[in-house]
């Protein structure tokens, strides 16, 4: 417990801790101060002095975001001079802003509109004209209307301490100030935390731009659907169409605070209402035929015929059932239950990259939640590559570096960008990012697992030596491993242990509901998914996949689906998998469903419906169940999700006891109790690594290049292309000719040529 | 009493009522003769919306959503869109402009707030009245009924002048 002072505010007298800045500790006792350039948890600016208050024995009046409490300060903070100040401080603000509050995005939602109706003049009293800029783009994603900034720089800091980017600045000088990017043109994550974070309409959302007003939107607050960190995000819904999103909101804010990555902010919605999307159940008749389209009834009833028939023939295990780390919890645990207690099969598995259960089998220590990384004092993270994957983690741990002087240590072949925040970075060859771990796990492996990598031993004993002393929270964090390295991780607090430290673990899957898909007992099947594709025509005859295969998984295995006798594939819209699918079922997306997802942190979050399920589409444990109906089994689960969940909760034992009313406050999400291992004997793991790594070339030339900012970030997928922008994104976002406003659609006309481009390449046998 | 009281009393009755009609018929008439003649109108009557444009033939409304917002009935759904060309080419005065304007007159309950919420004077009341339609469907006008440059005026009214005294319980008979 920090010390306490008394401080009094307006004539009352507080007891905070030291050290809080001043204008939290108003605001928290009810003592209203507004403020634009202040930001918690950014670095303190100071620019747009409408915090001012009178703090006694100050000459001045004092802005109350950079002062902290100490003991017997007296503080004013509503007086007819700080009134006069900060009415002055406004007009100043309004000096060079346009009145375009009618076409501006942001109207309706904007800080400086808020606080113009208390602290603004009815009158304007400047007469001068205004300092005239053009509107433009700074990146396909990101709108700018300079004349409209206050400077209060937000949008700088999110852009350099959030992203680590430094891609958004200041530039020109003094009433000429403008916010720009090098070259005028935004090469970085594109992120648009700039957007999120701008007290005006200076930045917006150009794939949003000019379509409606957030008072008309209808605002739901979910989860997002691509990376495994589980941002919250609010989706703002017109009628029956979603039109953008924005991180939770602007004032109460979830785990991400108003952070999100370019697939969270941009690419979220716009494939929900898109016009590919399946709109009625189909069949295909005939194998090599057309699909067909058929009512819900028709295809229900053909699917559960053919399965019956299928089951009969050769019995349950002939039939596969795939789930996918996409789908909620529901979802998943439906189809579960259905490949357990309707057709009676050991053969179901989810569409994941990795599976995570011998990590989960062993492990020694709770997850750490992303509030957890960003105070942790020390952070070891082995491979991956989080500011690409899981660009939240990336985030947590750039600000624990930075902004909490937290001790960063990077285990990766490849020197990703995180490396710039690193304390120590062991820069090993390719593949061996593994032979760190054996090193870390077994004190006799330290030399022969440097040479593999290609360390000095120097930097394992360092790293050793870092995890052994080090004091307080230590996140370890890692990328895809190998079971029995994910095993060694697990039990790594175990050899490291000690009452100064707390291990926590942060395991960085690829899919929104990776660890969900686990937890719901998918991942523990008989067989992969590339086992069961591997398997297609001979031990399994028929597979039901509620989404799709991966790239990875069909790579090398194109044949195997059309080798089953029946391919029952659920989708949003047509792809590799449905190409030889007998039925294609149309399923709702995120944004139309109720469910759940689990993050890389274990916290489940509620997925909310914002609009209907779009054409005919269905819930996917909807689908599942009134399959399992017409197979006339009893299935024992009330059509809901809220029942779906609460029997989830009884019988997963992480889970049991919630509820989603529980669930129902984002900002203090709900971790789910994973069971934490006892100590194991790792031996044989160690062993079968040091084999493993035995293997590894001890002459690969390491991987020197930093790999280029969204490289993985903007790779086209199923769900990203459906976003115009991202295409532009994808082939390197050049900056075009004309980045005016005014000037015909750039990105739009610009992305149609590539596309056309493409189109050709392809055509050519490119 | 007798027939002859009653005939009396009703004759007396009847001359009474009587002569207020025949005090009437030399008198100057308020009868409008709608449709043959035009009804006069006040100057701040509110009719059928009028959807204006500058003097370029461009759209004045941005879509700014200020109207139905304002709307207690709320009858006014606009999309707005972007239109990013040149001035001289594009459809408003402004790169942002409402692709779709409907108001549906069968909630409008002409109360003019919509016009008082609109910043860019792109909205007012027109004179237009006589919006009786066989079908509910064609109460939901839509920007081509609504524009200025497309609305089609009856013939059937004439605005009042600013001084002319035309409401009927002041008229000097
Ligand atoms: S662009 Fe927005 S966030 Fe950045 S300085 Fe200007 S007003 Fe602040
Ligand atoms: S909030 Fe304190 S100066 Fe801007």
């Amino acid at each position: 417990m920090a010390e306490l002072v008394k401080v009094t505010i307006n004539g009352e007298v507080y007891e905070v801790e030291k050290g809080r800045l001043l204008i939290d500790v108003c605001r928290e006792k009810g003592h209203a101060v507004p403020s634009f350039c202040y930001y918690a948890d950014l670095a303190l600016q100071a620019s747009c002095r409408m915090c001012l208050v009178r703090i006694e024995k100050m000459p001045k009046l004092q802005t109350s975001c950079t002062v902290t409490v100490t003991d017997g300060m007296v503080v004013t903070t509503e007086s007819e001079e700080i009134e006069k100040a900060r009415r002055g401080m406004l007009e100043f603000l309004l000096a060079n802003h346009p009145l375009d509050c009618p076409v501006c995005d942001r109207g309706g939602e904007c800080e400086l509109q808020e606080l113009t109706f208390d602290w603004g003049n009815l009158e304007e009293r400047f007469i001068e004209p205004k300092n005239y800029q053009p509107e433009r783009y700074l990146s396909p994603m990101v709108a700018n209307d300079p004349q409209r900034c206050i400077l209060c720089k937000r949008c700088t800091r999110v852009c350099d301490e959030w992203m680590g980017e430094e891609a958004i600045e200041a530039g020109g000088r003094g009433v000429a100030t403008i916010i720009s990017a090098y070259g005028d043109w935004l090469n970085c994550s594109q992120c648009g935390n700039c957007i999120e974070v701008c007290p005006t309409g200076t930045l917006l959302d150009a794939t949003y731009r000019h379509q409606a007003r957030p008072w008309e939107l209808v605002r739901t607050v979910s989860t997002c659907t691509f990376c495994s960190d589980g941002c919250q995000l609010a989706l703002g819904a017109r009628g029956e169409e979603v039109l953008r999103t924005v991180a939770r909101d602007r004032y109460v804010n979830g785990i991400n605070g108003e952070f999100l990555c370019v697939k969270g902010r941009f690419a979220s919605h716009p494939f929900v209402n898109h016009e590919a999307r399946l709109r009625t159940p189909m069949i295909r008749y005939r194998k090599g035929g057309k699909l067909v389209p058929a009512t819900w009834d028709q295809a229900i009833e053909f699917v559960a015929q053919r399965l019956s028939a299928i089951k009969e023939e050769h019995g349950p295990q002939a039939i596969g059932i795939v789930g996918s780390p996409r789908l909620t919890n529901e979802a998943n645990y439906t189809l579960l239950r259905f490949a357990r207690d309707v057709i009676g099969t050991e053969h179901y598995t989810a569409t994941d990259a990795f599976s995570l259960v011998p990590f989960f089998e062993n492990m020694g220590a709770p997850l750490a939640t992303h509030r957890d990384i960003r105070y942790a004092q020390t952070i070891l993270l082995i491979g991956g590559e989080p500011e690409e994957l899981q660009p939240l983690t990336g985030k947590q741990i750039r600000q624990a570096v930075r902004n909490g002087g937290a001790r960063f240590i990077l285990i990766n072949s490849v020197p990703i960008r995180l490396k710039k925040n690193a304390a120590q970075f062991v820069h090993v060859r390719p593949g061996t990012e593994e032979a760190a771990l054996l090193a870390l796990a077994d004190a006799d492996s330290v030399e022969f697992a440097a040479r593999k990598m290609g360390v000095e031993t120097s930097e394992i004993e360092q790293v050793r030596r870092a995890l052994s002393e080090a004091q307080g929270t230590v996140v370890i964090a890692f990328g895809e491993l190998s079971p029995a390295a994910q095993k060694i991780v697990a039990q790594l607090p175990y050899i490291y242990a000690d009452d100064r430290r707390r291990f926590l673990f942060h395991p960085l899957p690829l899919f929104n509901n990776s660890v969900g898909v686990h937890d719901m007992g998918l991942m523990s099947g008989a067989m992969t998914a590339t086992e069961m594709l591997d398997a297609a025509g001979k031990g399994v005859r028929a597979l039901y996949v509620a989404g799709s295969f991966l790239q990875q998984h069909l790579k090398g295995r194109e044949e195997a689906l059309s080798k089953l006798d029946l391919l029952v594939v659920q989708e949003l819209f047509e792809t590799a998998t449905t190409e030889y699918a007998d039925v294609v079922l149309p399923a709702a997306s995120f944004a139309e469903v109720d469910g759940t997802f689990t993050n890389n942190a274990g916290q489940v979050q509620r997925v909310r419906q914002a609009i209907p399920p779009v054409h005919l589409s269905k819930p996917d444990w909807l689908i599942v169940a009134s399959v399992a109906e017409a197979m006339g089994a009893r299935f024992g689960i009330e059509l809901s999700a809220s029942a779906i969940f609460r029997d989830i909760a009884a019988n997963v034992p992480a889970y049991q006891g919630l509820r989603y009313p529980l669930l129902k406050d984002e900002s203090r999400p709900v971790q789910v109790k994973h069971e934490i291992a006892q100590r194991r004997d790792i031996s044989g793991e160690i062993e079968t690594l040091r084999a493993t790594i035995a293997q590894a070339d001890e002459t690969a030339a390491k991987i020197t290049e930093t790999p280029p900012v969204g490289h993985e970030l903007f790779k086209l997928g199923t769900l990203t292309e459906k976003l115009p922008q991202f295409h532009y994104l994808a082939a390197g976002n050049p900056k075009p000719e004309n980045t005016l406003a005014s000037s015909p659609l750039v990105q739009l006309t610009i992305d149609a040529a590539l596309r056309r481009q493409r189109q050709e390449m392809a055509l050519a046998g490119d | 009493m007798s027939i002859i009281s009653d005939i009396v009393e009703s004759t007396k009755a009847i001359i009474k009522g009587m002569s207020v009609t025949f005090s009437k018929i030399p008198k100057e008439k308020w009868t409008v003769q709608y449709p043959d003649e035009p009804v006069t109108v006040q100057p701040r009557y509110r009719g059928q919306h009028l959807l204006h444009v500058d003097e370029n033939g461009k759209e004045k409304c941005v879509a700014c959503f200020l109207c139905a917002a304002a709307c207690p009935s709320d009858c006014i759904y606009i999309v707005a869109a972007d239109d990013p060309r040149p001035y001289e080419e594009r459809i408003g005065v402004d790169n942002r402009y409402a692709a779709v304007y409907n108001i549906d007159y069968g909630r409008c309950i002409f109360c003019g707030f919509c016009v008082e919420a609109c910043p860019k004077d792109a909205i007012t009341h027109g004179y237009n009245f006589e919006l009786s339609v066989y079908n509910r469907a064609d109460l939901l006008k839509t920007k081509d009924d609504l524009l200025i440059t497309k609305q089609k005026q009856s013939p059937n009214y004439r605005v009042a002048w600013a001084d002319e005294d035309v409401d009927s319980e002041y008229k000097v008979v």
